[in-house]
């Protein structure tokens, strides 16, 4: 190891370095030390306020409602992106032609913008649109899409189901196209049902590329911003207030950064302990049923 | 799969056909709506006069007291993407090569340091990000937009991962050439990375075209906000021009769209990779 390629090294990675010290290490200890004042973001004052701003973000509405709001996504998102990519893919599966054509027509909502498919799925939800006129006419629906507070959840979870379902499709493909022909075969000869087929071979073998999707989903739910900022705002009554919907406006909007710095460090730890069990909750389970 | 009759062929192909639709259908809704007559925008699943209207009143500056911004608003937002998706190439090449073929001194310790900041969940850095941002004079402008996006810590992790496959011993029979490590890494590391650059940057470009909440915070001039959050602030205000709105999405989605399409192919090499 000589100094030369010491030099070279440290030459290659000064980008990190300096990008790591500006965007990473000064911006943690400058929120660290943030939420412990109550500064508001304009002043050239501050006082400290020791632990006031979590006792007061723990007991407060929004962030209690954005701790629940982000599982209530995850129940509703990663179930429907899950089963809408398998779908996918054992659709595209089952082409003997023309499969990369359709996984990357599929792919496409993907490069969707998160205000564009919100302004799309707002007018397509407008009372006189054409799917209203269609519901109140034909079924005697009358919906207020995102006036509820399901509604509004369960048509945010759709929109980004939609944009995440043919990415996840192609990572499932590749599942698909690693499991061995011959042990459908063998099956078909054992006389084992299609059902039987899916769960028993296709579904343990396909755990791998499963496993991966389950986690970037999950991971999705922890940042949803765009969509509610733009249709819902956070409501009805906090009914899609995330995390990041909440840090926005109470920093921008209310200006309290002191207070928003502290909200900021309790949804790193509550994400970062949530993903970190969620990760060793699917593991076990995919070990104790032998599918890794 | 396997048992595939002949006579049920074409029904599977229908099906996929049909889902596909039904997916592309948002997209189908927005082109149209943004040629449908304005009595027909929202009001038809398919409208049935079409007009250029929506366009000449986007591009045209409109019925507005001020005139939208809305084609520097796409230049803007070409630079940002531009500039900012390049460094992110660039800075993840270089560390990646430093990470992977570089034998120096605290290589591990640089490593270890990403792997912990790549699973740091991000918020907590918003706010201090942007008060960086405001001290260095770079709020409202280009730079602010760009740099703290300069680099992305996922492409460096790929890259880290594309590089160590390549066997070492290319490398160092270029090195008993005379070969400089930038000169391995331009004429020989590179040209091996084609799929895998191409897969790195569609996404890094995909992500930086579609970003609304930094692009929003940093910048505050009319004429420097991106196409995305230009779009944005007027959804609520000009919710009585959707027409307009429909041209204005069009206008932000299809470039990304087709420089998707023209890198199809080689994403989908490089993905068969990614993905193993």
């Amino acid at each position: 190891m000589s100094t030369k390629q010491g030099r070279m090294g440290w030459l290659f990675a000064s980008p990190y370095l300096l990008y790591g010290i500006v965007f990473f290490l000064i911006p943690l200890v400058w929120s660290l030390f943030l939420s412990v004042t109550d500064w508001n973001l304009i002043a050239p004052t501050f006082s400290f306020v020791g632990i006031e701003n979590y006792v007061e973000a723990v007991k407060s509405p929004g962030v209690q409602s954005a701790f629940f709001v982000t599982f209530k996504f995850m129940a509703v998102f990663v179930p429907l992106v899950v089963a809408s990519s398998i779908i996918v893919a054992l659709i595209v599966q089952g082409l003997p032609r023309f499969k990369g054509i359709f996984l990357i027509g599929f792919f496409l909502p993907y490069l969707a913008s998160g205000v564009v498919s919100s302004l799309i799925v707002k007018g397509l939800l407008s009372y006189n649109s054409p799917v209203n006129e269609f519901l109140r006419n034909s079924l005697g629906l009358d919906i207020d899409w995102l006036g509820t507070p399901f509604g509004a959840l369960f048509v945010v979870a759709m929109i980004i189901a939609w944009k995440f379902t043919g990415y996840y499709a192609l990572i499932l493909t590749s599942g698909f196209e690693s499991i061995n022909k011959e042990v459908y075969e063998a099956a078909t000869i054992d006389g084992v049902t299609k059902w039987q087929r899916f769960w028993k071979i296709t579904f343990p073998l396909l755990y791998p590329a499963l496993y991966t999707v389950l986690i970037l989903s999950i991971g999705v739910t922890f940042g949803i911003f765009t969509e509610v900022y733009q249709l819902t705002g956070g409501g009805p009554n906090f009914a899609t207030n995330t995390w990041q919907m909440e840090i926005f406006t109470r920093a921008f909007s209310n200006l309290q950064a002191g207070y928003a710095s502290a909200i900021a460090i309790i949804a790193s730890v509550v994400t970062f302990i949530a993903i970190f069990l969620i990760r060793k909750i699917l593991e076990t389970w995919g070990k104790r049923n032998g599918w890794d | 799969m396997v048992g595939t009759k002949k006579g049920t062929l074409w029904i599977r192909y229908l099906i996929a056909i049909a889902l596909l639709l039904i997916m592309v259908f948002p997209y189908i809704y927005m082109v149209l709506n943004s040629f449908a007559d304005w009595d027909q925008v929202d009001k038809k699943l398919i409208p049935s006069h079409f007009t250029l209207k929506s366009y000449e009143w986007l591009l045209g500056g409109g019925e507005a007291v001020i005139p939208r911004p809305w084609l520097s608003a796409f230049f803007n937002s070409f630079i940002v993407s531009a500039g900012s998706t390049f460094l992110m190439m660039v800075t993840a090449i270089m560390v990646a090569y430093a990470l992977a073929k570089i034998p120096f001194k605290g290589r591990n310790t640089i490593n270890n340091f990403i792997l912990f900041q790549m699973f740091f969940p991000a918020i907590i850095l918003l706010i201090p990000t942007f008060l960086v941002i405001q001290r260095i004079g770079m709020y409202d402008s280009y730079w602010g937009m760009i740099l703290p996006k300069a680099m992305s810590l996922w492409a460096v992790f790929m890259y880290t991962n594309f590089f160590r496959a390549i066997p070492e011993t290319f490398i160092e029979a270029a090195k008993l050439d005379g070969a400089s490590d930038l000169q391995i890494m331009f004429k020989i590391v590179m040209p091996m990375s084609k799929s895998i650059t191409t897969v790195i940057f569609l996404f890094l470009f995909m992500e930086r075209w579609t970003e609304l909440l930094w692009d929003m915070l940093v910048v505050k001039s009319d004429n420097m906000l991106t196409l995305n959050v230009l779009l944005s602030q007027m959804f609520g205000p000009y919710g009585g021009y959707p027409g307009p709105m429909y041209a204005a999405s069009v206008l932000l989605t299809m470039p990304i769209i087709i420089i998707f399409l023209i890198f199809a192919k080689k994403f989908q090499e490089g993905m068969q990779f990614t993905l193993k």
